[in-house]
């Protein structure tokens, strides 16, 4: 449980670190959104550089989001697979037997494996750089205009943050129930159809009790202290745009500019 | 046959940035048939030190000598449910651990497990039950509309119908009432007389260890510092006060008093012979 580097919050302290969620959330989305256009290798390079650099900005090292990549290989090889069995055009590369790879199926796969590894780059560098409750806080502010059709931008974001608040309480709560079912002679390796139900049913009933009573804590423990969704509330961190965090934005609108023209004017 | 930790080390999520040195060679010998208590501040390695004793946690280095198992680092022991078996260790806050439809089922759950028949289990159930001082109302009533302290109850009792030959108790009083801490302390202490248990118990009372225990180990920074008896620990209140420890209340009175002249052999360790010393040296004082 302990090596789950992707999306885990990395306490440094960078100029990165320091911009605006809202800023930061907005020109992922923009970088986002410029990767999907077909700008060719230049177009990908130049997007790869500018992450880079805000990836050296933000002190976090290469091996980190190195590590954030590994799960995603297996599903790599398997596109590769998939797109080798499918397209059948371009130049043969390789004949076994009747089986050709060919070249399109190869520039497929490698358009989107890039493609996938600048959205892990991207996203990494965002929720490596900024607090699961800042994040929550720019989310918030983000859908807020959406309010006037009825969207509960604030709900949402409290929704957000208290289940991200329980992820660690709930793995820490689920080894020990694990042990505490273990020393009572319940194997979860080996066994019997019939045991293994069992075995797994002493861990699921627990750990829903103690999620419920957890939840209900919180609940009672946030009313007591006044809370009431949808009423105007003030923050203890008021989020505020500086020159940097409109430099950000600047620098990935520009970003994406740039691969629209790439793809539809060069 | 003692329990043994020879040069136990035990380090969680070693080779991440997590890593953390819980129990740092650790040797240490706990009696056979005796009670023992292990105290020490939070975070240094008690919880770590009992979990060792029915494998849950396997040691980093060194080995564990468990009844007429070996546990050695590095290797893979099989077989640890019949170890679990004879080794019942009751978890901090147990009572999260129900989930069975009623109580008996719950309590008859661990000695299922270890391959006891159905019929076997549940009249087991009823004694362990009826030892943690639960009657037969309790039986068929669900464990999780109890109250806190029978959940403990019914928890403990199902660690105790395995019939285990050691029981190893990581706070079992936190959080219950005084009357429920002291039944509670007067059973464990009938199964070490009466029924010749081994038992360990994790504890922050000093009443308890002071009124309760034979033997006692004093953990700090993942080390045992202290392994004594009661009675060589509690002598005055001199090892306590080295150990940041308020001594029981009693070891504080004689301490009191002795300041004022009083005197005591070793032999007064309860109300009842401290008020007779005093009768007796007031009367010689006329």
């Amino acid at each position: 449980m302990g090596n789950i580097t992707l999306g885990r919050y990395i306490p440094l302290d960078s100029p990165v670190h320091k911009l605006d969620p809202r800023a930061k959330i907005m020109a992922m989305l923009l970088v986002l959104v410029a990767i999907f256009f077909p700008a060719g290798w230049l177009g990908y390079g130049i997007i790869f550089l500018a992450v880079s650099f805000m990836i050296i900005l933000s002190k976090l090292s290469f091996n980190f989001i190195w590590k954030s990549m590994k799960p995603m290989m297996f599903m790599m090889f398997f596109l590769f697979i998939i797109n080798c069995l499918v397209l059948k055009t371009g130049t043969p590369l390789l004949t076994i037997g009747k089986f050709a790879i060919y070249s399109d199926a190869v520039k497929q796969t490698l358009y989107i494996v890039v493609r996938l590894l600048l959205m892990i780059m991207i996203t990494t560098c965002l929720t490596a750089t900024t607090k699961p409750l800042d994040l929550t806080l720019g989310i918030e502010d983000l859908l807020s205009p959406f309010g006037k059709i009825g969207v509960p931008s604030h709900e949402i974001a409290m929704l957000i943050s208290i289940a991200l608040r329980f992820i660690p309480d709930l793995i820490d709560e689920t080894q020990r129930i694990i042990k505490a079912q273990e020393s009572r002679g319940v194997d979860l390796k080996e066994g019997k159809i019939m045991e293994r139900i069992m075995a797994v049913l002493s861990l699921i009933v627990p750990l829903f009790v103690s999620a419920f009573q957890r939840a209900e804590d919180l609940a009672n423990a946030m009313e007591a202290r006044g809370y009431a969704p949808g009423e105007p509330r003030t923050r203890y961190k008021v989020l505020k745009m500086r020159r940097s965090d409109w430099l950000l934005l600047l620098g990935a609108a520009l970003l994406l500019a740039g691969m629209i023209f790439l793809a539809f004017f060069a | 046959m003692p329990i043994e930790f020879e040069h136990v080390s035990y380090i969680y999520s070693d080779g991440t940035p997590f890593r953390y040195v819980a129990l740092s060679d650790v040797n240490l010998n706990i009696e056979e048939g005796k009670m023992t208590a292990v105290i020490g501040r939070t975070g240094s390695g008690k919880s770590t030190l009992v979990q060792h004793l029915n494998a849950l946690l396997l040691p980093s280095e060194g080995k564990v000598k468990v009844l007429d198992r070996v546990i050695e680092a590095g290797s893979k022991p099989k077989q640890l449910k019949s170890l679990r078996g004879q080794v019942g260790l009751v978890f901090q806050f147990p009572e999260y651990q129900l989930f069975e439809e009623t109580v008996l089922k719950d309590v008859a759950f661990g000695p299922k497990n270890f391959g006891v028949s159905e019929a076997d289990a549940a009249e087991k159930a009823r004694k362990a039950l009826k030892l943690v001082g639960l009657d037969e109302s309790y039986e068929q009533r669900s464990p999780l509309e109890l109250s806190g302290g029978q959940k403990r109850r019914v928890a403990i009792a199902g660690i105790l119908a395995m019939d285990p030959s050691v029981i190893v108790l990581d706070e079992p009083t936190a959080g219950l009432d005084p009357q429920g801490t002291v039944d509670m302390m007067k059973l464990f202490r009938e199964l070490n007389k009466k029924h010749g248990k081994t038992i360990l118990i994790v504890t922050h009372d000093m009443e308890q260890v002071f009124t309760f225990c034979d033997n006692v180990i004093v953990m700090e920074n993942g080390k045992p510092r202290i392994s004594a008896t009661v009675g060589e620990f509690f002598k005055d209140s001199s090892l306590c006060r080295e150990m940041d420890i308020l001594p029981p209340a009693l070891i504080r009175m004689k301490d009191a008093l002795r300041e004022k002249g009083f005197r005591f052999d070793g032999n007064v360790n309860d109300m009842n012979a401290l008020a007779g010393a005093i009768v007796k040296q007031v009367k010689k004082h006329g």
